[in-house]
C-alpha cells in the first residue's frame, strides 16, 4: 500500500494526541476519530487507516500473548501477569492461550520479545544443533 | 562414539535450563526478493534474519514501523504472516583453503557437485577494510602473463586494476590469463623453482553472467591447471538480485581471509556493471530514493567500500594482500557513464579494451593511450623495468606519426625508424587467449627488441619470430632465462649472454 507523506505525518500526529500522560487514551481515540470523519479534510480515509494501524501496532506493544500447552491454573496465570506487569508497566493487557502443538512449556510474547520455553523450541533448537 | 554421545549430553543440558528470548515480527507483504516485516523492534541493520520456514533474510531497510529485508534462498516459502526472528548474527560466508577448486554460491554452498565443504572459519561478508597503519604500499608484481599488461601496466599484489572495455573485447579472457599465469607460477613454486616466492590464490566472482559463461570459464581453467589455487563465486543471471548484489562481497571475505592469514589472493569481480544493476534493482524494490540513472544514492559506496577491502598489509599484520580485478563493461565506448567513472575514481588504474583494436587483430585490445597503473614500476622486477621503461613512449609517438604516415610516403629516417619500431611493438604484444608468457621470457623479448635484434625482421614474421625465439631459449638456453629469474635484472654478464644466445638464433632463423 502506497502511504504518501502527507498521510503519514497526519496520522503520526493523531497518534502523538491521543496519549494522556504516556498511555492510550481510549476516549481521545475515540473523540480524534469523530471529529475527522465530521471535517473530512483530504484522504481522510487513507488517514483512517493508517492511523488505525499505527494504533495496532502501539496496542500489539502494551499486550502479553501467554501461550501453554495446558490451561493454567489461577496461581501460576496471577503470578505470571504480576511478574510481566512489573516488567512492562501497570497497563499491560494480557490474553492466555491453550496451544498443545508447544507439547509443553511455555510461550509468553510482549510486543516483538518472545520468551520461549516450549518443549516444541528447545527441540527445534536441538535438532539446529545437531 | 563415545565422545559424540557426551557431545551431545551436554548440549541437551544446556538446553534443559534455558528459556530462549527472542525479537520476532510477522511478514506483511512479500515479493520481488524483498519481504515487509513488522515487529522485529531490536533488529540491527545487515542482521541475518530467519522466518519461520528456515528460510534467511538479511535486514537492510529499518524504518519506523516495519523493516525491509532482501530474502536469500526460495523466497516461494516465504509467505504473508509468516513469523520473522532475528538471530544476532551478521551474513557470513564459510573461507579457507578448503574452497580452492570449488564452485559455490553466494552463500559458500557448493555447486559443483564435489560434496560438502569442510572450511576451517567463517567470515561476515561485509567487514571494515584494513586502515592506514596496518597497510603498506604496493611492491610485489603480480604477473599476469599478459605481456603489454606487465610491461606497460604493471599490477601490484594490493591493488584494484581496473578492466573495462565494450562487450567482447576480451575482458573476461584478460582476467582468466591473469589466473592462469598464477596457476602456473604456483606450480613453480611449489616444486621449487621460484627463489621466496609467494603463492597468490585466485577468486573468481561472476555476477549475472550466463551459466555457460561460467562453465566456460570453469573448463577453460581446470584445462590450464588452475583450479586447484582457484574459487569460484558464482551468482548467475537466473539467480536472485540480493544473491547477485552480495556475490562480490563473498568473494572479497574469501580473500580476506587469504590475507589474514599472510597469504596473497587475487580477486576478479567479473562484472561490476551488472552488480550495480543488481543493487538498483534491490535498492528500488526497497522503495529506496532513486538518484542518476536510478541507481540509488549510495551506489558509490557499494563499490567503493567493496573494493577498498583490497590491500597490503604490513609485515605486522602478516604481510598478506588482496589484489581486485574488477571488470566494467561499457557501453558504445562510454566511459563517462555513471558507474564506470564512480570505479575509475576508487581504483588505482585501468585497463582499457578498445573494439576497433579487437578487429584490426590486435589482441588483447588494450589501448595504450588510456590505460594507466597508479602504482607504475613498483610493481615489476627489475628485468622487466630495465627493459619495458621507455615503450609506452615510444607506442604513443607511434600512434601519433602513423595518422601522418598515411598521407605521405617521404618521411625521414628518424620518423621511419620510430615507425617500425612501434608496429613491431604492436606485432610483439599481440598473443593468443589462456596463453600467458614467463616474466623472464617476457624481458628477453623486450630487450631484444629494445637492442634492435627485431628492426631486420619484416613485419609479418614478427610473431613467428617471437615464438621461436622463446622456443629456442626454454630449450637451449635455460640458463639465461634461470638466471633472469634468480637476478630479476638484466646484468653486462647477462647481457652478452643474451647477445650472443640472439646473434646464434638469428643465424638459424628465416
Amino acid at each position: 500500500m502506497k502511504v504518501n507523506k502527507e498521510v503519514r505525518q497526519l496520522s503520526r500526529q493523531l497518534l502523538r494526541a491521543s496519549f494522556t500522560d504516556g498511555q492510550l487514551d481510549g476516549g481521545r481515540v475515540t473523540s480524534l476519530v469523530k471529529s475527522l470523519i465530521e471535517k473530512k479534510p483530504r484522504n481522510y480515509i487513507g488517514v483512517l487507516d493508517a492511523y488505525k494501524r499505527l494504533l495496532r501496532l502501539e496496542v500489539e506493544k502494551r499486550s502479553a500473548t501467554i501461550e501453554s500447552a495446558t490451561e493454567l491454573n489461577a496461581e501460576a496465570s496471577a503470578k505470571i501477569v504480576d511478574n510481566l506487569k512489573r516488567k512492562y508497566g501497570p497497563d499491560l493487557a494480557t490474553e492466555f492461550v491453550v496451544n498443545p502443538a508447544l507439547l509443553g512449556g511455555m510461550r509468553i510474547r510482549v510486543g516483538s520479545d518472545v520468551w520461549d520455553s516450549s518443549v516444541r523450541n528447545r527441540l527445534q533448537r536441538l535438532q539446529e544443533q545437531l | 562414539m563415545s565422545t559424540i554421545l557426551e557431545d551431545i549430553e551436554t548440549q541437551i543440558a544446556g538446553l534443559k535450563t534455558s528459556t530462549s528470548k527472542s525479537n520476532v515480527g510477522v511478514v506483511r507483504d512479500t515479493g520481488d526478493g524483498v519481504a515487509r516485516i513488522e515487529g522485529l523492534s531490536d533488529v540491527m541493520l545487515n542482521e541475518m534474519i530467519e522466518f519461520s520456514s528456515g528460510v534467511v533474510g538479511l535486514a537492510l531497510n529499518l524504518e519506523e514501523t516495519e523493516v525491509g529485508a532482501i530474502i536469500l534462498g526460495d523466497t516461494t516459502r516465504v509467505m504473508e504472516g509468516d513469523e520473522a526472528r532475528t538471530t544476532g548474527k551478521l551474513l557470513s560466508v564459510p573461507v579457507g583453503k578448503a574452497l580452492l577448486g570449488r564452485v559455490v554460491n553466494t552463500i559458500g554452498e557448493p555447486l559443483d557437485g564435489k560434496g560438502p565443504i569442510k572450511a576451517e572459519a567463517s567470515y561476515p561478508l561485509e567487514k571494515i577494510a584494513p586502515g592506514v597503519i596496518k597497510r603498506r604500499s604496493v611492491n610485489q608484481p603480480v604477473q599476469t602473463g599478459i605481456m603489454a599488461i606487465d610491461a606497460m601496466v604493471p599490477i601490484g599484489r594490493g591493488q584494484r586494476e581496473l578492466i573495462i572495455g565494450d562487450r567482447a573485447t576480451g575482458k573476461s579472457t584478460i582476467a582468466i590469463d591473469a589466473i592462469i599465469s598464477q596457476a602456473r607460477l604456483n606450480k613453480a613454486g611449489e616444486e621449487g623453482r621460484l627463489k621466496d616466492f609467494r603463492p597468490l590464490y585466485c577468486i573468481y566472482v561472476a555476477i549475472g553472467q550466463k551459466n555457460s559463461n561460467v562453465a566456460r570459464a570453469l573448463a577453460v581453467l581446470d584445462a590450464n591447471g588452475a583450479m586447484p589455487y582457484t574459487t569460484i563465486v558464482s551468482a548467475p543471471a537466473s539467480d536472485t538480485a540480493a544473491n547477485q548484489y552480495l556475490a562480490p562481497f563473498a568473494g572479497a571475505a574469501m580473500g580476506e581471509w587469504f590475507m589474514d592469514n599472510g597469504m596473497d589472493a587475487l580477486i576478479v569481480y567479473d562484472d561490476l556493471s551488472k552488480h550495480a544493476v543488481a543493487y538498483r534493482q534491490v535498492s528500488l524494490v526497497l522503495k529506496r530514493p532513486s538518484g542518476r540513472e536510478a541507481y540509488p544514492g549510495d551506489v558509490f559506496y557499494l563499490h567503493s567500500r567493496l573494493l577498498e577491502r583490497s590491500a597490503r598489509v604490513t609485515e605486522e599484520a602478516g604481510g598478506g594482500s588482496v589484489t581486485a580485478l574488477p571488470i566494467i563493461e561499457t557501453q558504445a565506448g562510454d566511459v563517462s557513464a555513471y558507474i564506470p567513472t564512480n570505479v575509475i575514481s576508487i581504483t588505482d588504474g585501468q585497463i582499457y579494451l578498445e573494439t576497433d583494436l579487437f578487429y584490426q587483430g590486435v589482441r588483447p585490445a588494450i589501448s595504450v593511450g588510456l590505460s594507466v597503473s597508479r602504482v607504475g614500476s613498483a610493481a615489476q622486477i627489475k628485468a622487466i623495468k630495465q627493459v619495458a621503461g621507455k615503450i609506452k613512449l615510444d607506442l604513443a609517438q607511434f600512434r601519433e606519426l602513423a595518422a601522418f604516415a598515411q598521407f605521405g610516403s617521404d618521411l625521414d629516417a628518424g620518423t621511419k625508424a620510430r615507425l617500425d619500431r612501434g608496429q613491431r611493438i604492436v606485432e610483439l604484444f599481440k598473443q593468443t587467449q589462456y596463453n600467458p608468457i614467463p616474466v623472464e621470457e617476457q624481458a628477453a623479448v623486450l630487450w631484444a627488441m629494445q637492442n634492435g635484434y627485431l628492426d631486420s625482421v619484416p613485419v609479418e614474421k614478427i610473431k613467428a619470430f617471437q615464438v621461436k625465439l622463446q622456443d629456442h631459449l626454454r630449450t637451449r638456453k635455460e640458463g639465461i632465462l634461470n638466471s633472469i629469474v634468480t637476478k630479476k635484472a638484466i646484468d653486462k654478464e647477462l647481457e652478452t649472454e643474451l647477445a650472443a644466445a640472439l646473434d646464434e638464433f638469428k643465424s638459424t632463423f628465416q
